[in-house]
């Protein structure tokens, strides 16, 4: 069962929140340190193949990866605040359009860390693709799951 | 679908009136004429848009000369929604992954503090 959760923020944002049994201290290091990064990063079945961190305001990371079926994809960004228990930095799929912007924080409890991520798209049209719900507003009108509204074409 | 196909879509979704164009075709096909009147909109202006959004196979367009009616087409965005899926797999097989890796980093961290211990 995933232990990933998925929550509801703002109209043009995901949520995610993870729980880790470790100390925030090892959580950001495993997270920012490309020779850890290495061994997690797209699950056990994907393969690193570079993973690049200049961990500083204004410098950039760079993660290129290829999954089990042999296809290759690569994103990255720029790091724009950092702190012991927050980072807000780009991402960039190599591929695909439109560039998030993501805020990490890193609440520790207990010996115990709490991962929060926020994703914000570039505009809630983009977060609702994505999402798979019908937002799609026109004179007034909204529909709340785009998939019934295309099934009762 | 191919990352030039996605992305079409987001910049076809990326305009407010095409969203609105796409609802009110959500609700059935309509002509030029009906869908720029609640636009107070030229029939060139929609047009242009009606444009963006066939490129995108978002909508098409029927033969019958004099009405050419709009028909919204679902797969595009079908398609499209299915990215947080790949994203949300991505992170939580990630994040399985790095439990594993900070029950190692963890393992280090005691065998540190244990010399620690036991340096005079």
């Amino acid at each position: 069962m995933s232990k990933l959760k998925l929550l509801t923020g703002a109209p043009n944002e995901i949520v995610m929140e993870r729980e880790f049994d470790a100390p925030r201290r090892l959580v950001v290091q495993a997270m920012t340190t490309p020779e850890f990064i290495k061994r997690w990063l797209g699950g056990k079945r994907a393969t690193v193949v570079s993973a690049e961190v200049d961990l500083r305001v204004g410098g950039r990371y760079r993660y290129v990866l290829r999954s089990p079926d042999g296809v290759q994809f690569a994103f990255g960004g720029e790091y724009r605040e950092l702190s012991d228990e927050r980072a807000v930095h780009t991402e960039k799929f190599d591929d695909y359009p439109g560039e998030s912007l993501v805020t990490t924080t890193w609440t520790e409890t207990a010996g115990k860390t709490t991962l929060h991520i926020v994703v914000a798209f570039e505009s809630q049209a983009v977060r609702d693709i994505v999402m798979g719900t019908g937002m799609i507003n026109g004179a007034g009108e909204s529909y709340d799951k785009l998939d019934d509204v295309l099934a009762s074409l | 679908m191919t990352p030039a196909r996605l992305d079409a879509t987001f910049s076809a979704l990326a305009d407010p009136t095409r969203r609105a164009i796409l609802a009110r075709l959500a609700k059935g096909e309509a002509s030029v004429m009906e869908l720029a009147g609640p636009f107070a909109m030229t029939q060139p202006a929609i047009s242009k848009h009606l444009k963006v959004l066939e490129r995108a196979g978002l909508i098409s367009r029927g033969r019958d000369a004099q009405r050419r009616p709009c028909r919204l087409e679902g797969a595009p965005l079908r398609q499209a929604s299915a990215w947080i899926e790949r994203y949300r797999e991505f992170w939580d097989a990630s994040f399985d992954a790095l439990d594993d890796v900070l029950e190692d980093l963890k393992k280090q961290d005691r065998h540190k503090a244990k010399r620690r211990q036991e340096k005079p």
